[in-house]
């Protein structure tokens, strides 16, 4: 039986991937769960495997090509349960092969009409009654684009009707994604008129990075609030402790303690661990902390998610934040290990700079960013003396948020990072 | 009418009377459409005149001696059944004459322009219209292809009319015949080696694949193989032709099965092999109509081809071949010319076999929803714990209602028993909309009826139907 594979979905947001190679080729023998094409996707790069054994008859793509959730990745001849198309062919052929009188015309189109499966169905498919998907197609909207408030996810009228007002109509297929928040756009800016340029396609990491920056920016009224933290004493135990963890295999750095001291700030603080949910009108705070750690890779910003930082030691968070990294950089992350961060922490310190201006990761409502830590004179008691300074600096989503909040939730990281005791009392 | 040379402009050309043919023409025309529609043979296509409508008559007849037979604990005692034929042929004839007037009625009065005769295309955006009456031309904007489908011959054994028969001459035969041999267990061999069967004929089946309709539900299909076998039907299955010799209006055919030559002699073999769509001979390819390498038209969503302005709707386009398919796509095709956002972007398409039992079934079987990655709970309820089968004298089948456990969501309803194909609509209308289990079991069903089985079908996925014994659970 012909077995066409498509394009899964992988999960919510994702609705396209960049084909990068295919791991077969046409005339190959595959098993199910042997990897066939290997596509970009979001923030990762993903290998899918065949659902089925079988045989490679197309490789219809490209490397580049882009290709939409259901879109056609490799037709393969699958094995075993036929259709009863596929016996009667061999009904045919036996028929023939056993009289030589008359010669069976093998090429007629057998097809086993009625005998075809009674009812197709879909896979995973939008949840809708057929009056909702009806009122999309007539209000132009895409329904696998716009989220269901409804149970189990069901996208009802009201959802396409906010989705009408307020999102981009779709009429057909996927939109081409704005990158800007209005009309102001720079299509058709004719660059070259003032000089020389190069031009690279706008892809992959970096076009999803656009996409996700401008939904933030615009859709999160941004507040920032700086300081700074004495972290001499801090940087005492991290340099002390250094040893011991890389005898374990593990790098220590401030990073790790940092992300510490945000988890026992957001119980603290629990509005900064919590999200708008625009749709139900509601904020939903999580019980639980995963914090994406800012990670730099030669192709692009990846945020690679601490899952349950507040249930993990010091040692076990600088493990993850070192393996999240590793993967990230080697591209080999899986989309689950980019998903689901509460709050982000951010280092451009380590590159310089004494203060930023961070974005929020929507639909997160803070971002803590730590700048480059330097020894300065400082006045303790009347005296000047050498401290090692951090500045920080947080952003905030105003409409869950407000100025004190935000600077109580940064005194009180800052209380912790200047006294690692301290620290140590409020870990949980 | 004027023949000639004169062509004739029209907005919409619909070829092809069948369900989907004379659907979509209605619908054009309620849309404000001017419409020709174009039928070489009969309104109504094969699914009035040959296919649905006196299968069904017949099956019904069948069904109904095969119920006075065994009606004696009912306390009726039948002296003597006699069937006769010739009557039962001018009875389904009658109804199929009364439905094919009902159907040009309705075209006339919605305006809808019939041409009798065959259409064949010309050049882009013009058709002749061959008929003993000469050649007509049209040229239109839109055309509608719903030219169907045609029974697959055996090369070894064609189609004579006499002894090897296709389901158009089954469904005509004079008296039953003494041994009918059917090739291909499909819903077509399944429904008529019924009907014969049921009438006294000696009936085997004889079919490659080794699972009876594969694709269904196992469970469905082992009480449908059951009741096939208390039929007294001989299927063969697992069994290949190996030689066929027909002489003096006999066939005899040896099969081998399980490794073991069988010798079979038949005065009748219908062959039931499947059908290929009727896209070859009328100029679809010179004018660069893209099939697939069966001959079936591709479509998109809105029944659009690869040519603007050409749709194609029905049997012609790969799928179930099943007539209310055709229709519904005949009605998206009138809606999408006339510029009605409609799409065919339906979840499910019920399918359905008359036989001695029903079959119905839509959505997902249990096995195609956990290959989809579905956490599935089936719930499943015999139609011998409903009063109204007992009443009925129907108490065999079952009910089976797949879901997803995470969501709750229906996604498959699977019915064989008295009845099946009406009671799957309420499956239709549930898989279709997304509903949940907690909706079919919740609704209130009339009692006594068949449809509580749906209802308790629901309520067994989660161990708490009323009918059939479930041991509490603890809390
Ligand atoms: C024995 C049998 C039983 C069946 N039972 C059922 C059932 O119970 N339920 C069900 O849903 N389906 C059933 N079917 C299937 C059903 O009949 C078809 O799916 C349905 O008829 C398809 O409709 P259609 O409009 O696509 O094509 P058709 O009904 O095949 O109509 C096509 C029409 O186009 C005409 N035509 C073809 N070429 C030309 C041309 N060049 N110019 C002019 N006219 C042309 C033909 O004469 C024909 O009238 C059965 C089929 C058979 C054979």
């Amino acid at each position: 039986m012909k077995f066409v594979f498509r394009l899964p979905d992988v999960g919510e947001g994702i609705h396209e991937a960049e084909v990068i190679n295919y791991e077969v080729a046409v005339g190959d023998a595959v098993q199910a769960d042997q990897v066939v094409i290997k596509v970009e996707t979001d923030k990762a790069v993903v290998t899918l495997p065949s659902p089925v054994t079988g045989t490679v008859l197309e490789t219809p793509l490209n490397p580049g090509d882009i290709v939409e959730v259901g879109g056609a990745l490799i037709v393969l001849e699958a094995e075993g349960d036929s259709e009863l198309t596929v016996s009667e062919n061999d009904q045919l052929a036996e028929v023939a092969a056993s009289k030589s009188k008359k010669k069976a015309d093998k090429s007629i189109p057998v097809i086993a009409g009625m005998e075809t499966p009674l009812s197709p169905i879909q896979a995973k498919r939008v949840l809708a009654t057929p009056h909702t998907r009806h009122l999309a197609r007539r209000l132009g909207i895409d329904i696998s684009t716009v989220s269901g408030t409804g149970r189990a996810g069901r996208v009802t009228d009201d959802d396409v009707h906010r989705a009408a007002e307020t999102g981009p109509a779709v009429s057909t297929g996927h939109q081409r994604s704005s990158l800007v928040g209005h009309d102001a756009t720079s299509a058709g800016f004719d660059f070259e008129k003032y000089g020389p340029t190069q031009r690279e396609p706008l892809k992959g990491i970096r076009k999803r990075i656009a996409e996700v920056m401008v939904r933030s920016y615009t859709t999160i009224p941004h507040v920032t609030h700086a300081d700074e933290a004495d972290i001499t004493d801090l940087m005492n135990v991290v340099r002390s402790q250094k040893p011991a963890a890389e005898a374990r295999g593990i790098k220590l750095t401030l990073t790790t303690f940092l992300t510490k001291a945000v988890v026992a700030a957001l119980k603290q603080f629990p509005d900064l661990n919590a999200s708008i949910d625009d749709g139900a009108g509601e904020i939903v705070f999580k019980n639980y902390f995963h914090i994406g750690i800012a990670t730099d890779t030669e192709h692009g910003l990846m945020v690679p998610v601490v899952q349950n930082a507040d249930q993990k030691s010091v040692l076990q968070i600088a493990r993850d934040i070192q393996q999240l990294a590793e993967k990230a950089r080697n591209r080999e992350i899986d989309l689950d290990e980019l998903r689901g961060g509460t709050f982000t922490i951010t280092n451009p310190g380590v590159i310089g700079g004494i203060h930023a201006t961070p974005i929020i990761q929507h639909p997160q409502v803070a971002i803590l960013a730590t700048l480059a830590a330097r020894k300065r004179p400082v006045v303790r008691d009347d005296e000047i003396v050498i401290r090692t300074m951090m500045p920080m600096v947080i952003a905030f989503d105003h409409r869950l948020i407000d100025g004190a909040t935000g600077a109580r939730f940064m005194n009180y990281i800052i209380s912790l990072l200047q006294d690692p005791m301290k620290m140590m009392l409020d870990m949980v | 009418m004027v023949v000639g040379d004169f062509a004739q402009d029209v907005q919409t050309v619909i070829i092809g009377a069948g369900p989907g043919g004379y659907v979509a023409a209605i619908r054009a025309a309620q849309l404000g459409q001017e419409v020709f529609l174009i039928e070489k043979e009969l309104t109504g296509g094969v699914c009035l005149n040959w296919g649905c409508i006196p299968t069904k008559a017949m099956i019904e007849v069948s069904g109904l001696k095969a119920h006075l037979e065994k009606a004696s604990e009912m306390g009726i005692t039948v002296k003597e059944i006699r069937v006769d034929l010739a009557k039962l042929h001018s009875w389904k004839a009658g109804i199929v004459q009364r439905l094919r007037n009902g159907v040009e009625t309705l075209l006339q009065k919605n305006g809808v322009e019939l041409i009798r005769g065959e259409a064949i295309f010309s050049e882009p955006g013009k058709l002749m219209v061959e008929s003993e009456r000469g050649i007509q031309r049209v040229s239109y904007e839109n055309v509608i292809i719903a030219t169907g489908s045609r029974p697959i011959e055996l090369a070894d054994l064609p189609f004579d009319g006499a002894t090897i028969i296709d389901s158009n001459a089954a469904i005509e035969l004079k008296e039953p015949p003494e041994h009918l041999l059917v090739v291909g267990a499909g819903s077509v061999g399944i429904e008529l080696g019924t009907v014969y069967r049921n009438l006294g004929s000696e009936v085997t089946i004889i079919e490659t694949q080794e699972t009876l309709l594969p694709w269904i539900d196992p469970e469905i299909s082992r009480v449908l193989q059951r009741s096939i076998k208390k039929a007294g039907i001989d299927l063969k299955l697992g069994s290949r032709i190996t030689a066929t010799e027909s002489n003096n209006g006999r066939v005899s055919m040896t099969i081998q099965q399980n490794g073991k030559k069988q010798l079979l002699d038949a005065d009748k073999v219908l062959i039931a092999i499947g059908r290929r769509p009727n896209t070859d001979g009328m100029g679809l390819r010179e004018l660069g109509l893209q099939t697939d390498d069966r001959g079936f038209i591709q479509v998109n969503q809105k029944m659009q081809t690869n040519l603007a302005g050409v749709y194609a709707i029905g049997d012609v386009v790969a799928g179930p071949m099943l007539a209310h398919r055709a229709s519904h796509m005949g009605k998206i095709a009138a809606e999408v010319i006339s510029g009605e956002p409609a799409a065919f972007d339906n979840v499910v398409v019920p399918g359905v076999i008359f036989s001695s039992l029903e079959i119905a079934s839509v959505g997902l079987t249990e096995q195609q929803a956990t290959e989809q990655g579905y956490s599935v709970k089936a719930g499943v309820f015999p139609f011998r714990a409903l009063g109204r089968a007992m009443t009925l004298g129907e108490a065999d089948g079952v009910t089976k209602v797949i879901s997803d456990a995470d969501s709750g969501t229906v996604l498959g309803v699977h019915i064989i028993g008295s009845h099946a194909s009406d009671l799957i609509a309420e499956g239709g209308l549930a898989v279709e909309s997304g509903a949940h289990v907690d909706d079919l079991s919740l609704t209130i069903h009339a009692h006594p009826t068949l449809t509580e089985g749906i209802m308790e079908a629901a309520e067994d996925i989660e161990h708490k139907a009323i009918h059939i014994f479930n041991p509490p659970v603890k809390k």
